[in-house]
């Protein structure tokens, strides 16, 4: 097996950061057409993953993720404009539901799409201030989540724990108290290195979680639990330490954290926890 | 990014598993334990040879040092069909995977052919005197001295835990030759054999049983050795030490990784349907994908460390779950009658409770757990000093 980026991956993940710096400035719709543009809903499950994880990093506010990770795996096509799907049987807080112009419905006789506008999707507040969910009626669906769905989830956590570690990197060189920058106290250093492993572990398992469902491996749906349980682990570890280290300064809106800690906290709560995913990989 | 080998490795390693069809010896089967990690049973003596004569010890290498000049992932492969076997190629893993194998880096042809060699064919084992009781984690601050004169260095002074020094030929240990040069400079590195007088090994228990006996104390007394024996540049022990680490911990996590895919093996009856369970396979699986990023060219050796605390850290947490989930089944402990495993030095079908308190070994030898999380953040992290 070859577990190391190939030179065109790579080069793919430097145009995802290029492209993503140039348009931070851009309004959502604008950013979506460059999305478009660039043909990165059509990229294959590794490719997918990488963007994501960029898309994550920056706490991206595009239906970028249910689009090419819900809807396109349930229908096997990408939708006019943006879509989501509803597959987890109660049709409580599906992402991008009250935005997307096509949505994939998991029923028992198979996938119907219907259009966003014809559903009425009730969206519901949360703490994260980009992210879209919405119930909607949808009592009598079959339950299957894609393995890309989850695997989607999990790279998008992934990109935004390596911000937050970032974050905290960049914080912990700079402020200092004792006379000293926090960074070169033990206590400090070891978070941050415990830290490092858990966003080494969980990417990982994101991108090997990709890469069997790339070569449709028999292992793929164990090792979407596996992607999607680590992701959360992940971000629970980095969360906690991540808000923490940066003292009261964290607890602001005004500061860029809050974003990513929520961003990866909702990759964890959609589409079941880290807890939920080791108990369906025992049974995988 | 692929999941599927390529045909070289493949080939390779179905040519390596048709070898151990052929020539696993049927003693293998037989229960006899060793005595410490450089002690080799007669017929693991042979086993070894067999492997060396046939390049199959060390694949990486030339011929003439036991191998076939195999590629990186062709060595995982060898390495990752002994394990799914059980098998050990060596009973004297620091011989083999770190003394040998630093030998062949910083050695000259002479101490290649003297001692690399017959280490690699298991007829002299080797031990490694590193830590001292006062250079723990702090290995730098090392004090056994050695004094050159003409031809023959002087060494007096004290190692300590050194794993199976009491049954090892040859020592390869560090030393400070210039007391004035700052910390790390004015080490070197000797190879001292242990027959030399004025040597005296003192072996000692671990955790497991008075009688379990690797640990040694080791005590040089106006020892002399001849200046061939220097390893590397004279001053330059640190540079052959952190080559030393590198081989030891790569030897460690790949270890890692057998003793957790034997954890997946044997806590599969009290960890199925329990979520621990499940995080101990997703550790191997994770542990095992980052070894595998690990050998693309270029890779920053510190990203060792992130395998190291990660393997070891998990075979801990791994052990102590499966101890809880047996509860009082833990306790009785069949480590003296129990059968001794398919060419496994470890004894681990020990009890639960013996595991987990071995599973410490991995997370203090070789640096511990903090030392590894001190470089990922200051190497990998650029954290200050
Ligand atoms: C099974 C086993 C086999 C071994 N075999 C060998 C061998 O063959 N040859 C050999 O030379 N040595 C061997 N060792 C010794 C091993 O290398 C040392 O135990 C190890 O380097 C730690 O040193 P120490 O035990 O002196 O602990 P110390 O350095 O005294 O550390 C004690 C505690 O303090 C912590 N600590 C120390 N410094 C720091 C720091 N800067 N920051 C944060 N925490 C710190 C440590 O992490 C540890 O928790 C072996 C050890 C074991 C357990």
């Amino acid at each position: 097996m070859e577990f190391e980026l190939d030179e065109e991956q790579r080069m793919l993940r430097r145009t995802v950061r290029e492209t993503l710096a140039k348009v931070r400035a851009l309004p959502e719709d604008r950013r979506w057409e460059t999305y478009l543009e660039l043909g990165w809903l059509e990229a294959p499950p590794l490719e997918l993953a990488l963007i994501l994880e960029e898309l994550g990093y920056t706490a991206d506010p595009t239906p970028f993720l249910a689009t090419a990770t819900w809807f396109a795996p349930l229908t096997g096509r990408l939708p006019e404009g943006s879509g989501t799907a509803v597959f987890d049987g109660t049709g409580r807080y599906v992402l991008d539901a009250d935005r997307a112009d096509e949505v994939a419905l998991l029923t028992p006789d198979g996938v119907t799409v219907v259009p966003g506008a014809r559903l009425a999707a009730e969206r519901v507040a949360v703490l994260d201030p980009n992210l879209h969910v919405a119930h909607v009626d949808a009592s009598a669906l079959a339950v299957g989540v894609p393995d890309l769905a989850l695997t989607g989830l999990a790279a998008t956590a992934v990109g935004a724990c390596r911000r937050i570690l970032d974050l905290v990197l960049e914080h912990v060189k700079q402020r200092t108290q004792f006379g000293q920058p926090l960074g070169s106290f033990q206590a400090v250093k070891h978070k941050a290195a415990d830290m490092h492993v858990a966003v080494e572990r969980a990417r990982a398992l994101t991108h090997f979680s990709a890469l069997t469902i790339a070569e449709d491996d028999p292992r793929r749906t164990e090792a979407a639990h596996m992607a999607k349980a680590a992701a959360g682990e992940c971000q629970r570890l980095v969360f906690r330490h991540g808000l923490q280290l940066f003292g009261a300064m964290g607890f602001t809106w005004e500061n860029e954290l809050q974003l990513h800690l929520k961003r990866a906290q909702v990759c964890d709560l959609l589409l079941g926890t880290a807890s939920a995913h080791r108990k369906a990989l025992l049974t995988a | 990014m692929k999941l599927a080998d390529d045909h070289e490795v493949e080939e390779f390693r179905a040519r390596f598993s048709a070898f151990l069809d052929a020539h696993l010896p049927a003693e293998a089967e037989a229960r006899e334990r060793s005595r410490s990690s450089a002690h080799v049973p007669d017929w693991a003596r042979r086993w070894q040879r067999t492997l060396f004569d046939h390049g199959w010890l060390l694949p990486g290498q030339p011929p003439e040092h036991g191998g076939q000049g195999a590629t990186l992932p062709q060595q995982l492969a060898h390495l990752e069909e002994l394990a799914r076997r059980r098998i050990y190629h060596s009973f004297n893993p620091q011989g083999l995977g770190i003394i040998a194998a630093s030998l062949l880096t910083f050695g000259t042809e002479e101490q290649k052919r003297r001692w690399a060699v017959p280490i690699l064919r298991a007829e002299i084992t080797a031990a490694l005197g590193m830590s001292e009781p006062e250079a723990g984690s702090d290995l730098a601050s090392l004090r056994t001295r050695a004094v050159l004169d003409g031809d023959t260095f002087t060494v007096n002074g004290q190692k300590i835990w050194t794993s199976g020094a009491h049954d090892a030929d040859v020592l390869l240990a560090f030393v400070r030759t210039d007391p004035e040069a700052p910390k790390h400079r004015g080490i070197s590195a000797l190879l001292i054999p242990t027959a030399t007088e004025g040597v005296v090994r003192r072996p000692f228990g671990s955790i497991a049983a008075e009688d379990d006996l690797d640990f040694n104390e080791v005590f040089f007394t106006d020892v002399r050795v001849p200046r061939e024996n220097l390893v590397g540049p004279l001053g330059e022990g640190w540079r052959v030490a952190n080559g030393s680490l590198g081989h030891e911990r790569t030897l460690l996590w790949l270890s890692y990784a057998e003793r957790l895919e034997d954890l997946v093996r044997d806590a599969a009856d009290v960890g199925a349907g329990q979520e621990w369970y499940a995080t101990l396979r997703m550790d191997l699986t994770a542990l095992r994908l980052l070894g595998y990023r690990q050998l693309a060219p270029d890779r920053d050796p510190a990203e060792i460390s992130v395998l190291k605390l990660l393997g070891s850290e998990a075979v801990q947490s791994a052990s102590l779950h499966a101890l809880e989930a047996h509860g009082a089944e833990a306790l009785p402990h069949p480590a003296r009658t129990g059968p001794y495993h398919h060419l496994n030095n470890e004894v681990f079908v020990s009890s639960w409770f013996e595991r987990y308190a071995r599973s410490f070994a991995g997370t203090i030898a070789g640096g511990t757990s903090e030392i590894q999380r001190n470089i990922i953040a200051e190497r990998i992290l650029g954290l200050p000093r």
